[in-house]
């Protein structure tokens, strides 16, 4: 029996790392997506035939509703939401994996009882960890770390004790196993507790993809208690994935690891500024996003008309003679952020976590979309750890309909500040400033910023000049030359700044 | 009884695959990986179904088999939910140009 069954898990496994590689593009996402969903189910099932539990009907049932829970929330979540929502589902699976393990403890070798424990440990962690996050995220937490009394030390202590009661559980005859369940259950959970309270908001994309890892090494773990391949297999996967985009976002922030998660080296942050009011009841929301898609509609006829006149122009010019056309321009009037962009021909936009707070990505589109109209030149400047979650720019872009050929990432960008003829900065801070090159001893000296400082015109829309989650001064803000401030709520200062654009 | 040498080798071995083929993924669809490695995470369900189904005919308590039952309702909406928004996701990502 056990041939066919792990002959089955690993065809299985190389579909779903198929599917993985399929979503290296977005061509080929979508389907790489769906086929790893595919294999998913064809675990399922062929785990119903091999453990023989097919006529056990809670099964369905309990299938049945979770799916309709998680159909339902993929189905209703806002884009905006999209962070606290992973760190959501991915609690989720940790705290199964936990419950997975409470179940397969009382086996007969030292190696099912130590994996169990652990699942149940790493479960737990993964599972209050998450639950922390995604309130965090959801601003239901305090986005300040939280630090309380001999924080670190009782970190450490919970660590151990969890390790402790996971090895005395699985190794030494004698010890209630009972106990040493609960025991690694409390410790783990308050183990998670605390340290995911500790982390700040600026910090999230790193503990995101942590717990990711994590849940997924939850899952392969509780398969190795239950000896099941295939759930071994895509644990390591998502284990070893979330490890690599843990990795990614760290060497974006230039941060250790470890300093993240026992607070080594943050500074106390700078008072959060205030947001905007964000809680408004969700039919507010609704409303407003009624009338921006009007207003999108309304926006995107004016642009079809400005094209039409512009082209009807074009031909008029084209007929006379060379006319003086380039008119004398006498008037030498100090220019504005407004008179900046019209007279550009190439443009790069630095979106933020500040454009996600304010959701101001229509509105960053309609701009990109009217200095197009205008023939220059649209480029998105993406950095790493910009937002909350990995890619977080990008999703909301791309549901603003932003096409992804105009998103680059930071290297590929970097060399072209210094040619572009404006800058225009949507609540990005820390992920832009000069000062990380040479402030030493700040928490951002080191990190890799894109090259705004070296762009002649910078046109910056964040809500205030308070420094960012990092607590250092900005030193563009203060630059003399070509630094225009469009201090405010993003999309109120974008929509005066398009509707000065001539 | 797999021998537990052969999982851990399965679980180091899918490990590294996975590291070498992710990395083939652009920072652009970041946020769709996690959240479909996020989905696959809920491969646990796998774990959840084997011991909800030996509790099951073992006759265990209610306990054991409402904890069981409450594993698989946890995995289904982390995978549902999961791969559900990831859809969504990259479905936006993969706009007709016009």
């Amino acid at each position: 029996m056990p041939a066919l069954q792990i002959i089955l898990s690993a065809v299985l496994a190389v579909l779903v790392l198929a599917g993985i590689s399929m979503m290296s593009k977005v061509k080929t996402a979508v389907a790489g997506n769906l086929l790893s969903a595919f294999a998913m189910l064809c675990g399922i099932v062929g785990t119903l035939f091999f453990a023989g539990v097919v006529s056990v009907w809670t099964i369905y049932v309990s299938i049945l509703i979770g799916a309709l829970i998680g159909s339902l929330l993929a189905a209703r979540v806002q884009m905006i939401q999209m962070p606290q929502t992973v760190a959501l589902f991915n609690g989720l699976g940790g705290g199964a994996s936990a419950l997975v393990g409470l179940l397969s403890v009382h086996g007969e070798t030292a190696f099912v009882r130590f994996t169990a424990l652990l699942a149940v440990a790493v479960g737990m962690v993964t599972l209050v960890g998450s639950l922390v996050a995604a309130g965090k995220l959801h601003r239901v937490l305090p986005q300040k770390p939280v630090v309380w009394k001999a924080h670190a030390l009782c970190t450490l202590l919970f660590l151990a004790l969890t390790l402790a009661f996971v090895v005395a559980g699985a190794f030494v005859e004698g010890i209630g196993l009972t106990v040493c369940q609960v025991g690694a259950f409390v410790s783990a959970s308050l183990f998670g507790l605390w340290f995911s309270l500790r982390v700040g908001g600026a910090d999230m994309p790193i503990t995101i993809s942590l717990l990711n890892s994590l849940s997924g090494v939850a899952g392969s773990i509780a398969g190795m208690a239950i000896g099941d391949v295939f759930l071994v297999a895509v644990g390591g996967i998502v284990g070893a994935s979330g490890l690599l985009l843990t990795q990614i976002m760290c060497r974006a922030m230039n941060r250790k690891l470890m300093s993240i998660l026992t607070g080594g080296t943050m500074t106390p942050p700078a008072p959060q500024p205030p947001v905007i009011e964000e809680n408004e009841n969700e039919e507010l929301i609704r409303r407003i996003m009624d009338l921006e898609k009007k207003i999108k509609e309304l926006e995107a006829m004016v642009a079809d008309l400005e094209a039409r006149v512009k082209a009807l122009d074009g031909q008029l010019n084209a007929a006379p003679a060379p006319a003086p056309v380039a008119a004398p321009a006498p008037a030498e009037e100090a220019p504005t952020a407004a008179s900046v962009l019209s007279k550009a021909k190439d443009v790069i936009i630095v979106p933020g976590y500040g454009m996600a707070l304010a959701q101001a990505q229509h509105q960053v589109r309609q701009l990109a979309d009217k200095l197009e109209s205008r023939g220059a030149r649209v480029r998105f400047a993406i950095h790493p750890v910009a937002g909350r979650m990995p890619g977080h720019m990008n999703v909301l872009l791309a549901e603003a309909d932003v096409d992804y050929e105009k998103l680059y990432e930071m290297d590929a960008i970097n060399d072209d500040f210094k040619n572009a003829d404006a800058v225009v900065v949507i609540g990005a801070n820390d992920v832009l400033n000069p000062a990380a090159r040479n402030a030493v001893g700040t928490p951002i000296y080191g990190m890799p910023v894109l090259n705004v400082d070296q762009a002649p015109e910078v046109i910056v829309c964040n809500f205030d000049l308070k420094p960012g989650y990092a607590g250092v001064e900005n030193p563009i803000y203060s630059r003399e030359k070509g630094v225009y401030l469009e201090l405010g709520d993003a999309k109120e200062t974008l929509m005066r700044l398009m509707a000065g654009i001539a | 009884m797999i021998h537990p040498l052969i999982l851990v080798a399965v679980f180091i071995v899918s490990a590294v695959l996975g590291y070498f083929i992710i990395r083939t993924v652009p920072s652009l669809l970041h946020t769709p990986l996690m959240s479909g490695m996020n989905a696959l995470s809920g491969v646990t369900i796998v774990g959840a179904i084997v011991a909800t189904g030996v509790a099951f005919l073992a006759g265990d308590g209610f306990w054991a088999q409402f904890a069981g039952g409450l594993a698989i309702v946890l995995a289904a909406v982390n995978v549902f939910g999961g791969f559900g928004v990831t859809h969504r996701m990259l479905k936006m990502f993969d706009k007709k140009k016009k």
